[in-house]
């Protein structure tokens, strides 16, 4: 009996987890400040230009610095946008097997 | 004693699929009164129009000619709300084939028509608590619907129809699913709910039903119309 | 207000008793809104952090394009451009790519830069590299189980290898930006690459009003046509569309979440079988109105969609900020052989959960309440009948 009481509990009690979570991400945030600070002084000494995730290309590597159409740079047949060349595999042939 | 009078039918006909090539008539200029405390009995062969009479009666549906007044106001045209209002707080139905709602529990099932009625959860659990006491289900609040016996299920479906303490009950083809000891109990029941001062109108073509003795009146149909 | 509780503990009764389906919905919807937020907040935190450091970025770098593709550019260009009014000093970057036959890696090889006098962040161990020596980043260090003072074999565009010795690590709070670098002297750079004395990679050129730099930019690119400049706002620019969500990989996840949730929901709403009709006509009978259908409806699809909201978007919050988005790892790492690991910070985007909530919640609500609809104003005498 009284489902609606467990129901609205169980509301109020995922909410106060969301609430919760996103104060403390506030906090972390916040305490994050000086971490930030040296990152980006680490760009500055560095002259860095691009967050280092994809390194299985150039302008997955370096996406700030590639021009227009550098994807066709890696290979001639590779799926010219961004997270899609990321993520399919480059065509059999496409590294020189089967092309004359 | 008009106001004695709480239903009353001028010229009642029911049309389904009108104008179509089958069209049929189910009710046909029907005319009664039905008095406060009386036990009415429609009586007929399937097909006659008992059902499609009674939700007429219970507002269930709406005449395509004539008038039905509930205490003297003609409810044939009212909107769609104000018929379901009377039904909620004034008629009770027990169904033939029971229309209990399966897998939620024996006294939610009874508590069904308060919902939509504003009164606590405890007074809503204290009314069906009491009727299923009366009808002998107390042990069986928690159960579901499908675990119960078919003469179980007919007492959860009549505690249903008076969880809101209405004047009239309309009752269609009751013992239609019940054996003769389960239907000479649902006799008692019926008694009983007459003595309470209940009106009740019953459809049926039981003779063990409408021979007894506290039947005030039973009304024969035939193919659509009251002979 | 009594009377909607009761709709309410009437609709959680209804939910209950079909608990396998309902939970199952409440499963699928739970997982679909827990990938879709994961994806808005990795991308969303990727983004926000890319546009936070990168704010240290050169304000102007100048390329030299041959044919359409990126060149080496001859030293003397910068001496030009330091002739242009209002531009400072002009540096050389050195840098290029080095692939690493035994780990399969890709590696960013750079020539410790002029300000080599800074004491360097977030690193263990010293700089600049001096000759023969080389600094770092966790991934590679990791992917050759490197640590200071380990020797590493580079080969040259030569054909010789040479052996560098390991002279600092960059810390593991630094990845997202020195995972892949390995960081020697300007001197072994032109040893190993053989670029010559006179070529840099590009140039970074100092301006020092910042509101002259697209001017400074338009002038180098007319006295150089041959050059392409790209300034700092166009590097945030890109960073700023590479993780927006209506783009490539994030827009392929979505839609495809979006469109198991369509599916979902039209399943829903085709599904009013006989038996919820029927349900609807008894209730109807024994005096619900139209609305309080209407309602015990709204409430069955408030019930399943907030809680599979919340549920998802507290997954997904967990595991992006908690658990470094190790479900969508793999995904995300894509053919890299080194991928830093995900330390992000919890910026949120109070307009995404809003745009999530109205993708899901509201088509949900709508799919449950709309086909009662036309079951709720049928009359109720259809349950007399059989």
């Amino acid at each position: 009996m009284h489902k609606h009481r467990i129901f609205i509990a169980a509301i109020i009690t995922e909410i106060l987890i969301l609430m919760v979570l996103f104060l403390s991400g506030i906090s972390r945030l916040k305490s994050a400040e000086g971490l930030l600070q040296r990152k980006t002084e680490l760009v500055k000494s560095l002259m860095l230009t691009d967050l280092s995730v994809w390194t299985e290309a150039r302008y997955t590597r370096h996406p700030s610095q590639a021009d227009w159409f550098a994807p066709f740079q890696d290979y001639p047949s590779s799926i010219e946008h961004f997270p899609a060349g990321s993520l399919l595999h480059p065509p059999s042939g496409a590294y020189g097997e089967g092309v004359e | 004693m008009t106001n004695d009078t709480i239903i009353r039918a001028e010229n009642l006909s029911l049309c389904i699929n009108r104008g179509r090539p089958n069209e049929v008539w189910p009710v046909r200029d029907v005319s009664l009164q039905i008095k406060r405390g009386e036990v009415v009995v429609l009586k007929g062969p399937s097909g006659s129009g008992k059902t499609s009479l009674l939700s007429l009666l219970g507002c269930m549906s709406r005449p395509t000619e004539g008038r039905i007044l509930v205490h003297g106001r003609d409810v044939a045209k009212l909107p769609e709300r104000f018929l379901t209002e009377i039904r909620r707080k004034r008629f009770g139905f027990i169904f033939q084939q029971f229309n209990l709602i399966p897998g939620i529990s024996v006294r939610e099932n009874v508590m069904l028509p308060l919902y939509p009625v504003d009164i606590s959860f405890r007074e809503m659990r204290e009314r069906a608590d009491s009727l299923m006491d009366r009808l002998g289900l107390s042990g069986r609040s928690h159960f579901r619907v499908k675990g119960l016996s078919g003469g179980e299920q007919q007492r959860v479906a009549i505690a249903r129809a008076l969880v809101n303490d209405p004047e009239v009950i309309f009752a269609d083809e009751p013992t239609a699913h019940l054996d003769t000891k389960l239907s000479s109990d649902l006799v008692g029941i019926l008694e009983g709910l007459k003595k309470e001062g209940r009106t009740i109108l019953i459809a049926t073509h039981d003779p063990l039903l409408y021979e007894q003795g506290f039947i005030d009146r039973v009304l024969e149909m035939r193919d659509g119309s009251i002979r | 207000m009594r009377k909607h509780l009761k709709i309410l503990e009437y609709a959680l009764s209804s939910l209950w008793r079909r608990k396998f389906k309902s939970l199952g919905i409440i499963a699928v919807f739970s997982l679909i809104i827990f990938t879709l937020s994961s994806i808005l907040l990795l991308t969303y935190a990727f983004k926000r952090e890319a546009m936070e450091v990168l704010r240290g970025a050169p304000e102007l770098i100048v390329q030299r394009i041959s044919a359409g593709r990126h060149e080496m550019i001859p030293s003397w260009y910068g001496k030009r451009i330091q002739e242009i009014p209002g531009v400072g000093m002009v540096i050389p970057r050195y840098w290029g790519y080095y692939y690493d036959p035994s780990t399969g890696g890709n590696y960013t090889v750079m020539a410790a830069a002029g300000r080599g006098d800074r004491k360097l962040e977030m690193l263990s161990g010293k700089y600049p590299p001096a000759g023969g020596e080389v600094v770092v980043g966790k991934g590679v260090a990791e992917s050759r189980f490197l640590s200071e003072g380990s020797r590493i074999p580079i080969k040259g565009s030569d054909g010789q290898v040479r052996n560098f010795i390991v002279a600092g690590i960059f810390t593991d709070e630094s990845s997202l930006l020195t995972n892949d670098l390995i960081i020697m002297s300007l001197m072994d750079f032109r040893d190993v690459f053989k670029t010559g004395n006179e070529r840099a990679t590009d140039l970074v050129v100092q301006v020092f009003n910042p509101d002259e730099v697209e001017n400074v930019a338009r002038k180098i690119r007319e006295i150089f046509p041959d050059t392409r400049p790209i300034t700092r706002k166009e590097i945030l620019r890109t960073y700023d569309t590479l993780f927006d969500w209506r783009s490539g990989m994030v827009l392929t996840m979505f839609g495809g979440a979006l469109l198991a949730f369509i599916i979902l929901a039209w399943d829903k709403a085709a599904g009013l079988s006989a038996e919820e009709r029927h349900e609807i006509g008894i209730l109807k009978a024994i005096g619900w109105e139209t609305s309080d259908i209407m309602e015990l409806r709204f409430w069955e699809g408030f019930v399943t969609s907030s809680v599979s909201f919340l549920t998802g978007l507290i997954g997904g919050y967990l595991h992006i900020f908690f658990f470094g988005a190790s479900i969508f790892a793999p995904a995300l790492k894509g053919w890299s052989v080194i991928f830093p690991s995900f330390r992000l910070l919890p910026y949120l985007n109070p307009y995404q959960v809003v745009v999530l909530m109205f993708l899901t919640v509201i088509p949900y609500m709508a799919a449950t309440i709309f086909p009662s609809w036309k079951a709720a104003i049928t009359d109720p005498d259809v349950v007399m009948r059989g």
